[in-house]
């Protein structure tokens, strides 16, 4: 039988200990995300690397058996596409050169393959196998062929964590493809993924958006580039009595599906719109540059969505408390 | 218990813990697969004290979170605490069989899901009675199906009883 007042020590200092390391546990969950960042990393960078690592080798033999005559019969479409526009593309360079015009700014892409990790948190995010020594920016654009996935949120050296946008911060600066409409967009969850949708929020109470409308990036939000296609509309979501209208959007990307993607390289201040063959009305193109009443309306776009920054979402590594 | 059949053991749990990150990071399985970290902290929490059991659960409950942008420390937190009462359901109930012990894995489970997911931060999705009545049973079931299968290859490659 065991003295009672040692045993009563011991569990006393069993409790001791245990307290210890979960008040050690509550500090490091509320600490700053800028706190957090440089544990994240150097557990992603020393324990976790060999994992994701492994699933890296497996995308890559993945891809590698993609069937190659599929893959004979993309190139030589592209080619051909190419081949006939290149003597366009030197007659408007030779053109815009006689008329004393700068080359337009280009788009720049970086190929990237989806890597997805199943642990708790990291629902809405996924991983690319391409960093910083690749060019990889914070808040840099992620797309599929089709429109806007997300935008990196941690850059390490050879591997980024993409935010989706599923995730419950993602908030980008919308409009219809017209530019008729200005207004947020982020997402509304369903009870699975596949459930998931988006909605423009913060549009104006007088205009009615039909469904079918485009809804593309505005370029204001100083994260994602204009023209990126974010999705259609499927109908109203909710009127604000004489304020503000909200549309729910059928998504023009699903982040479960994408297995390769595009880290777009050259900033915000591009324009995506004929990339993805969008048609943005030439008077909305006024507003990327920038000019005294569209920050008027930028910030009338803000006002009328209080719930919500006007913003894209920039934060990174961020956190939200009121997530739910 | 020999210090042999110990080690053992405890090689027992590492497997488990690398098979958990093979199957969540390497494989990238998501809920297609059980949550073997828990496993293996209620497995080890019963063959440890307290206090023990509570930093196993706080290290694993880290390098589950090292992914987690939005929840960090959130299963560390989580684990710290499902490691302590493990340990401390000794006191409670004494019991090595199948049935006990896949009870007790269920429980565990389950106390993770709930705790994780009334913590703030931590994204929910869907209704959260919905997550804690309906899903977060079925993961636990799927966990604790998982360990005693685990433990199954464990007591027969040992010859433990």
């Amino acid at each position: 039988m065991l003295d009672f007042d040692g045993t009563r020590k011991a569990r006393q200092r069993d409790v001791a200990i245990a307290g210890a390391v979960l008040l050690a546990s509550l500090i490091l969950f509320f600490l700053p995300p800028a706190f957090q960042a440089p544990i994240r990393t150097a557990l992603r960078n020393s324990v976790l690397k060999p994992f994701l690592m492994a699933q890296e080798q497996i995308a890559t033999r993945r891809a590698r058996s993609v069937d190659v005559s599929e893959l004979r019969a993309q190139r030589d479409s592209l080619s051909a596409l190419v081949a006939a526009q290149a003597t366009l593309a030197e007659e408007n360079r030779k053109l815009r050169e006689l008329n004393g015009l700068r080359a337009r700014s280009g788009t720049e892409f970086r190929p990237a393959e989806v890597l997805r990790v199943g642990v708790p948190g990291a629902e809405s995010t996924f991983f690319i196998n391409i960093g910083s020594a690749e060019g990889v920016r914070v808040n840099a654009p992620v797309l599929a062929p089709t429109g806007l996935l997300g935008r990196v949120i941690v850059v390490d050296e050879h591997m980024s964590q993409v935010m989706d946008w599923t995730h419950p911060e993602f908030r980008a600066s919308a409009m219809t493809a017209e530019g008729e409409a200005y207004g947020l967009v982020e997402a509304r969850r369903g009870r699975f993924r596949e459930e998931d949708l988006l909605a423009l929020t913060g549009a104006p109470f007088h205009l009615d958006i039909q469904p079918g409308r485009p809804v593309v990036t505005s370029g204001r939000g100083g994260i994602y580039p204009r023209g990126i296609p974010l999705g259609t509309v499927i109908g109203i979501e909710e009127a604000d009595t004489g304020w503000r209208k909200s549309y729910l959007l059928r998504p023009a990307a699903r982040p479960d599906g994408a297995s390769h993607v595009l880290v777009g390289m050259t900033g915000a201040s591009v324009d995506h719109s004929r990339l993805f063959g969008m048609g943005v009305a030439d008077s909305t193109r006024r507003v990327v540059a920038g000019s005294a009443s569209d920050s008027a309306r930028a910030n009338a776009a803000r006002r009328a969505s209080p719930s919500s920054p006007a913003r894209d979402s920039a934060r990174t590594d961020t956190t939200t408390a009121g997530a739910r | 218990m020999p210090a042999s059949r110990n080690r053992a053991f405890w090689v027992f749990i590492a497997i488990v813990v690398i098979a958990h990150f093979v199957l969540h990071l390497a494989i990238g399985a998501k809920e297609n697969a059980p949550d073997l970290l828990t496993v293996a902290v209620l497995l080890s929490a019963r063959r440890t004290r307290g206090s023990v059991a509570a930093l196993i659960g706080f290290f694993l409950g880290i390098l589950n979170d090292g992914l987690s942008p939005t929840a960090f420390g959130a299963d560390a937190i989580t684990l710290t605490i499902v490691g302590f009462l493990g340990a401390r359901s000794r006191d409670l109930f004494e019991g090595e069989s199948m049935l006990f012990v896949a009870g007790y894995l269920f429980l565990g489970k389950w106390l993770h899901d709930v705790i994780y997911f009334l913590l703030p931060k931590t994204e929910v999705r869907g209704e959260l009675m919905q997550q804690l009545l309906i899903q977060a049973p079925l993961a636990a079931l799927y966990a604790a199906g998982a360990g005693i299968f685990a433990l199954l290859l464990y007591r027969a490659s040992t010859g433990e009883r």
